[in-house]
């Protein structure tokens, strides 16, 4: 796995925060970003962190200029009108809600909630930091469960390493690979939990659940709201492009939310990403539909380029593809980074294989494709 | 009331709630009455919000053009974003001869007084905290099952310091608010740096925190903030706000200073990526602004001193207020009296044991406001003294 926050600031020193955020971070590239945009240099094409390459929805930032005249204000208020809106979006009721800074937030405090040293996190390996990271500063086990050989989530293997943990991380879409599973499995999955492990509770991320297009994929929000050992993340910062508004959610069950609350609170949001969030949940789900069919061409064109020359992509249900490179996602990332393209972070175990490169604008991938035809066109230094 | 006020009070009115301190405490820092106060007003009437010591002018122009600026990269991470929490640390590493390795950004100073609390109390390790102080470590300690050394405020209402150094041996963490939350009142440079020297040599690993949230409003010529001694001082560090002076606090943003060890201690648990693309491109340029700030407090001070003046024509006095609140002796239960400016448009602050019966903490609007509020304060204090309704309630 990635190195701890912790090992990290001592090894960089937290002088380096901004970099060490950007080094390790949820979608940080390896590279501080400050290097990239220094001295003039043009702005690189940045496909690290599965951003929407094409922003939010203007009246976001209409409602983000509309909280202007509330900067000075603790958001309290806000924050209870912000909850009740998502709860009659999702059909659920404003205590099945919790507001969160990104579902960033929402990962940490449940894994602070839920893990402790003799009931710890189990996720699969890869998948995306944050909860293992947390764990590890708490000094609480981590079980990590490996993928199946087309880097699906192996829901059996799942099953077994998840008996007795504290918590569950159950990224689906599965950040970094891509792929999904569907909702059945996941009941059933989540079925033969409850039974088996009485005191587990699993936190399911769908922060990707916009770009998700594969049939019997479905949320686990009405499951979550009737279970109290099931929590869902949900995300701005990805198909309604608001990564830096810094605004996600969990929903649950009322006792669920509440354990989450007393912790950490909600104090972290601010007003701007609050009203963009008002703003967002207005926006037409034609809007959503219309982005998810760009990223799909943007992808579907990328990944066939890889696919033509012999680079195997995942299932990707996601704004981003994993391609098996067959070099270390090192060299094929600094080699990209000459060329201007930034693309993401090693995943161990496939770091000497994989890369994972997020999805642009259909324009950025025909430029990025030109690079890396260029860079693959080298032979790779050391062995994959 | 908006709707959402509305759902508030039908899901957790202060009389659902254990208590309305317990409530409060839930809310965190400065949730005040606001949401309370509301209650009972007339339809429409738009309140003078004068509980939660927020800058009633908000971000300047400055600060709200640059955010515009950064409206295009509203969609991505703010590492990767042209300025990135680098470019903030950077300033104010700068402005006050430090490293970066000193400076710790967080959505608001709040997560740094939480992180504080994880980072350096335990079941072993208390916290020493004034009270009444600000809340915030005090709550987060009792909810890990710290134990919480409290020492009481001297006559003057300013933090003891003897009792705070006596409090200190053994201790994890020593919460030190200068200017004090909600009392206002502030300790002059020496003090402070003796009381510093004091638990070193009581207690040498005891981590020390003073929270400078009020530092840009403090006129006290005898005042200076600790953050060149906690720079080079092993377990000591200044937590600040943009929240107060900069008027940012719906924007959330503020830092730790100090010691880097100590800094790095508490940046294990850093949320990643907290302050926002947009929050972080106003504060680049909200704290290159000096005059701004200069101004602020030259109009806090204004402000301050019309209703300090105010009030004690009305025969009440308050503590030497270095702060944009003041703390006043009204000689009633502050619940009345919060009752009763409320239904007249006026928001004032919370209760504060065991200073409740007596004190209230009412925060400096603009100067047209307190002009305003002043009216309302006379028509309540001239009548006789009343019961809270909430009291009543319960």
């Amino acid at each position: 796995m990635s190195l701890s926050r912790r090992s990290f600031v001592q090894t960089l020193g937290v002088g380096a925060a901004g970099m060490w955020v950007g080094a390790r971070g949820r979608e940080g590239s390896l590279f501080g970003s400050e290097a990239v945009f220094a001295q003039g240099a043009p702005s690189p094409i940045i496909l690290s962190s599965n951003e929407n390459p094409l922003g939010c929805h203007p009246e976001v930032l209409a409602g983000v200029r509309g909280s202007f005249a509330e900067g000075g204000r603790y958001n309290y208020a806000a924050v209870d009108e912000i909850t009740a809106l998502l709860a009659k979006k999702h059909g659920v009721k404003p205590e099945n809600v919790l507001i969160g800074s990104g579902s960033t937030q929402i990962l940490r405090t449940s894994t602070h909630v839920f893990t402790s040293k003799t009931a710890g996190l189990t996720a699969t390996i890869p998948a995306y930091e944050e909860c293992a990271d947390y764990a590890r500063l708490m000094g609480n086990p981590i079980t990590g469960v490996k993928l199946t050989a087309d880097l699906r989530m192996d829901l059996d293997a799942m099953q077994q390493a998840s008996k007795g943990a504290g918590l569950v991380f159950f990224c689906n879409p599965n950040n970094p690979v891509g792929t999904a599973v569907t909702a059945s499995d996941t009941r059933t999955y989540l079925e033969t939990l409850m039974k088996q492990s009485p005191s587990t509770t699993v936190l399911v991320d769908e922060a990707y659940f916009e770009y998700a297009t594969m049939p019997g994929y479905e949320t686990m929000i009405p499951l979550a709201v009737q279970n109290p050992r099931v929590i869902v993340a949900r995300t701005f910062s990805k198909c309604l492009g608001m990564a830096g508004l810094r605004m996600g959610f969990a929903i649950a069950h009322a006792d669920t939310i509440a354990k989450l609350k007393a912790w950490d609170g909600t104090n972290n949001v601010s007003i701007m990403g609050l009203m963009g969030v008002k703003a967002a949940l207005q926006v037409p789900d034609q809007w959503v539909k219309d982005e998810q069919a760009r990223n799909k061409a943007a992808r579907d064109f990328t990944q066939k380029w890889f696919a033509d020359r012999g680079y195997t992509p995942t299932d990707s249900q996601t704004n981003f593809m994993f391609i098996n490179i067959k070099r270390p996602a090192r060299e094929f990332r600094d080699a990209c980074l000459k060329e201007g393209v930034l693309v993401a972070r090693d995943f161990p175990p496939y770091e000497k294989t994989h890369a994972r490169i997020s999805v642009g604008t259909m324009d950025e991938m025909k430029k990025a494709v030109e690079v890396f035809g260029k860079v693959l066109a080298q032979p790779a230094k050391s062995a994959a | 009331m908006s709707l959402s006020r509305r759902r508030l009070f039908q899901r957790l009115s202060p009389v659902e709630a254990s208590s309305p301190a317990e409530w409060i405490a839930a809310r965190g820092r400065e949730a005040g009455l606001t949401e309370f106060g509301e209650q009972g007003m007339a339809a429409g009437a738009r309140p003078i919000r004068i509980a939660s010591n927020e800058n009633p002018l908000g971000p300047g122009q400055h600060v709200l053009d640059a955010i515009v600026g950064k409206f295009p990269e509203a969609h991505r991470y703010p590492f990767n974003a042209k300025q990135t929490e680098g470019a903030l640390i950077s300033a104010i590493a700068q402005k006050n001869a430090a490293k970066n390795e000193n400076v710790l950004l967080a959505p608001g100073s709040g997560e740094l007084l939480l992180h504080s609390v994880r980072a350096f109390a335990s079941a072993s390790k208390p916290l020493v905290t004034a009270w009444p102080s600000y809340e915030t470590p005090r709550d987060m300690a009792k909810k890990m099952g710290i134990p919480v050394r409290e020492a009481a405020l001297d006559g003057k209402l300013r933090i003891d310091i003897a009792k705070m150094v006596d409090a200190s041996k053994g201790a994890g963490l020593v919460f030190f608010c200068n200017p004090n939350n909600p009392t206002a009142t502030v300790h002059g440079k020496s003090a402070v740096v003796d009381m510093v020297k004091a638990i070193r040599a009581a207690s040498p690993d005891t981590v020390i925190l003073i929270d400078e949230a009020y530092h840009d409003y403090v006129t006290d010529p005898s005042y200076g903030s600790m953050i060149d001694v906690a720079l080079s001082t092993p377990n000591v560090f200044v937590t600040r706000t943009f929240s107060k002076a900069y008027g940012m606090a719906g924007l959330r943003a503020g830092y730790a200073i100090g010691h880097a060890p100590t800094v790095k201690s508490i940046a294990a648990f850093k949320m990643p990526y907290g302050l926002g693309t947009l929050t972080l491109g106003g504060a680049i340029v909200g704290y290159a602004n000096d005059a701004h700030i200069v101004a602020e407090r030259k109009r806090n001070t204004e402000v301050r001193n019309f209703t300090m003046k105010a009030f004690a024509d009305m025969g009440i006095t308050g503590t030497d207020s270095q702060t944009n609140f003041l703390f006043l002796d009204i000689k009633r239960p502050a619940a009345g009296f919060r009752d009763a400016c409320r239904a007249q448009g006026v928001l004032v602050g919370r209760d504060f044991p065991p200073y409740e019966k007596t004190h209230v903490r009412i925060s400096l609007g603009t100067m047209d406001e307190m002009k305003k509020a002043v009216e309302v304060f006379k028509k309540v204090l001239g009548s006789t003294t009343t019961t809270s309704s909430k009291d009543k309630q319960q």
